[in-house]
């Protein structure tokens, strides 16, 4: 009898933690969609018209798939690519406590690092270049991230101030890179078209019997997928996961247990700048085969991937399926354009309140926790009773 | 208590999915009526354009197409949409979605447009693109590039320049003809502007100085005005400003040091910046309205001009310059009469402005 009952016990906080860390999030879009709908109703436009044309511009739709053309779907995974990798870079740095803000530095020296290594490498065939291009970008996110690493290691320099200001300076040194040295010939704001040789392969090349036309889609989503799961295994296996997580948890009991904050920090926030840098070399490969100049590019990958990173709950499996969402968003905004007349600008109002409703999980926690009481405390009166 | 919570919860996750199955069914319904609810029956004619990162308002290259297309909508009674973009990416997402609505000719607003605009002609053979500043190579016979001759508006702004530095209608101006141009980057139209402004400075005033600044950035006011200063220090006493938002801050520079006049570039400046009638002298402007007109004009008599870069000059009216405004009693009739022959000349293929600084 008493075990059924612990046993019982056991099933209902599993069921509560799986609902808090799945519930809450998509409870929050839910709720964003629905305060977003009564912002198109209320400029007079009609909601059910507008996510259905959201849906369509994401997703496509069943005539198209039954001819092979997924190109909505593959502009949603396209987008989703560098959200996912800069997902996984924040969410890792959460992990320790770290608020890698600046993340988007990393970012374009991992694009810039792509950029110019795919001219280099050329020459050489795809199953090598690639690699070492990836392995190069990743270098130069970490060589970002090392020095507000160190900061925060040896002198205690908050992550968020000095990883932002690296972000600023990488912004302007990759403008410059672009204005200058790796200009291309044909107009500005842009690196020259790299060679078809390190280009990542799009789903239409690597599965064409299923993906009969051209799709956005590229190997480097499927990189970001098996990465997330590494990253998962990381984190849950391995001494560095453990210390990571310790330190995160809090910083003086893990050093207590013998964890060496200053090496922990040092770590996570480089291996975060790797993966940020992922994120930049992903698109330089994959998408852009060139990069632009953000400065009028202004993609802004490693500030969307916080909110990535925050709707996963800094979980990297779930980064997947939030980059997904927000890649489908952002993909179906314009067909809501065309066909709904909705502005673009609602799909961010709507993302942002995604935001806002993760980070109001404290409040509905305290909703949870208030039940919870209430209904011991009725249970209590009935055994009084 | 507990199950009361989980059933609240139940009926959210089944609300949000009724809302996306209803959605997704509306959405093969409505569509149809919608767009044929708002154009009228017999116009089947659809042009659009696709804004770069700046969005309309920007009053400049995605105004000023827009104003084109709108004003083939009244005079050719065609259905016109424009769709803006937030980054990069949505480029290509945008000439898709408007190209597989039935748009044609699509036009694709800036120079980072190119890429986007070259991939989806090859897929969409049916649709016709046009590029603004986009100068293609080997463009297929979908695409056209629309181009412009900055060099023949600048040409003008440095005639004015170039006699007002020496004239006195204004206590701003200085007796040591020198002259100056704040450009963004040295990117091909910027340099068009330049050596424009001094080819025509130097052909009504051959011993005029131009000093040339340039801010390495478009969206830098406070650089604008550092230039600004530091030309006007030089004894600058017109400057012209072919930088985008830098050109504002040197706008700035000129009207508080009360030391020189302005002269603005792309639209009619006077109209765009805030109190600027004491100090805007006039603008080169290219005519991007003019230009998209012209193509979908074309493009709607079965004649789309593709295969080509276009480029519009004074003799099309896709550039020129803006009228004086506040300046107009002031500005003796020498300049506007200079004005008219060399816009004259130019048109008839007498001068021909060269495009880089000898």
């Amino acid at each position: 009898m008493s075990e059924t009952h612990e046993a019982s016990v056991v099933r209902e906080n599993l069921w509560m933690k799986a609902l808090r860390t799945a519930g809450v999030p998509l409870l929050s879009v839910v709720l964003a969609m629905i305060i977003g709908s009564i912002i198109i109703k209320a400029s007079g436009m009609d909601p059910l018209l507008a996510w259905g044309a959201l849906l369509k511009g994401a997703f496509g739709s069943p005539d198209k798939w039954a001819a092979g053309n997924f190109r909505e779907f593959g502009d949603t995974i396209g987008r989703a690519t560098p959200l996912a990798f800069a997902g996984l870079a924040l969410a890792f740095g959460f992990r320790a406590n770290l608020f890698n803000i600046g993340a988007n530095g990393q970012l374009l020296l991992g694009s810039i690092t792509a950029a110019w290594l795919g001219l280099v490498l050329a020459g050489l065939p795809g199953v090598l270049s690639i690699p070492m291009i990836l392995i190069g970008s990743a270098l130069a996110g970490a060589a970002w991230a090392f020095i507000p690493a160190i900061l925060k290691a040896k002198v205690g320099a908050h992550e968020v101030i000095t990883t932002m200001m690296f972000s600023w300076i990488g912004l302007y040194l990759t403008s410059w890179i672009i204005a200058a040295p790796l200009k291309d010939a044909a107009g500005n704001s842009q690196t020259p078209m790299l060679a078809q040789s390190v280009w990542l392969p799009t789903f239409d090349k690597i599965l064409p019997g299923l993906f009969r036309t051209p799709v956005n889609a590229h190997l480097g989503f499927v990189i970001a997928v098996v990465l997330a799961v590494v990253v998962w295994w990381v984190l849950k296996r391995t001494t560095l996961g453990y210390g990571v997580r310790a330190v995160g948890f809090n910083q003086w009991a893990a050093q207590n247990g013998g964890i060496s904050i200053a090496k922990t920090t040092v770590y996570a926030l480089c291996i975060s700048g790797a993966l940020a840098g992922l994120a930049g070399a992903s698109e330089v490969l994959g998408t852009n085969h060139r990069m632009f100049d953000e400065v009028s590019a202004g993609s802004g990958f490693g500030f969307t991937g916080i909110a990535v990173a925050l709707l996963a709950k800094s979980h990297p499996v779930a980064v997947v399926f939030s980059a997904l969402l927000f890649g489908a968003l952002s993909a179906g905004a314009g067909m809501m354009q065309l066909t709904a007349n909705v502005s673009d600008r609602i799909i961010m109002i709507v993302q942002a309140l995604i935001i806002f409703f993760v980070g109001a999980e404290t409040v509905i926690t305290w909703f949870i926790k208030r039940r919870q009481k209430r209904a011991l405390e009725e249970k209590g009166a009935t055994d009084v009773a | 208590m507990k199950k009361s919570f989980r059933t609240i919860c139940a009926l959210f996750v089944v609300f949000a999915m009724a809302t996306v199955v209803l959605a997704g069914c509306s959405s093969t319904s409505t569509p149809s009526s919608s767009t044929t609810g708002t154009t009228p029956p017999a116009s089947t004619f659809k042009a659009a354009m696709v804004t770069d990162i700046g969005g309309l308002g920007d009053k400049s290259f995605n105004d000023l197409s827009w104003a084109g297309l709108e004003k083939a909508k009244t005079d050719l009674g065609i259905e016109t949409k424009v769709l803006s973009s937030k980054s990069i990416a949505d480029y290509e997402t945008n000439l898709t979605n408007l190209a597989s609505a039935g748009f044609s000719p699509v036009f694709a607003v800036g120079f980072l447009m190119t890429d986007a605009v070259s991939k989806i002609a090859s897929t969409t053979p049916d649709t016709n693109f046009g590029g603004i500043d986009i100068f293609f190579t080997n463009p297929p016979k979908n695409v056209v590039g629309l181009n412009f001759k900055e060099q023949e508006a600048g040409y003008l702004a440095g005639i004015v320049a170039g006699l007002a530095t020496k004239a006195s209608f204004d206590p701003r101006l200085n007796a040591q003809n020198v002259i100056g141009f704040v450009g963004g980057m040295p990117i091909p139209p910027v340099q068009r502007y330049e050596a424009g402004f001094v080819a025509g400075a130097k052909s009504v005033n051959p011993t005029v100085k131009v000093i040339s600044l340039y801010a390495g950035k478009f969206d830098d006011q406070a650089k604008g005005k550092e230039l600004g200063l530091s030309l006007i220090s030089q004894g600058a006493d017109v400057v012209f400003a072919a930088a985008g938002q830098t050109g504002i801050g040197t706008f700035t520079a000129c009207q508080q040091s009360k030391k020189a006049l302005f002269i603005g570039v792309d639209t009619d400046q006077f109209l765009t910046l805030t109190n600027p009638g004491d100090t805007i002298l006039t603008s080169a402007v290219k005519r991007i309205d003019n230009a998209v007109f012209s193509v979908v004009k074309k493009a709607k008599d079965g004649a789309f001009p593709g295969g080509q870069n276009l480029t519009f000059g004074l003799a099309d009216d896709g550039v020129g310059i803006a009228p004086y405004h506040d300046f107009d009693a002031k500005v003796p009739q020498a300049i506007k009469d200079a004005v008219d022959k060399a816009t004259a000349d130019i048109k008839a293929g007498t001068v021909t402005v060269p495009e880089t600084l000898k």
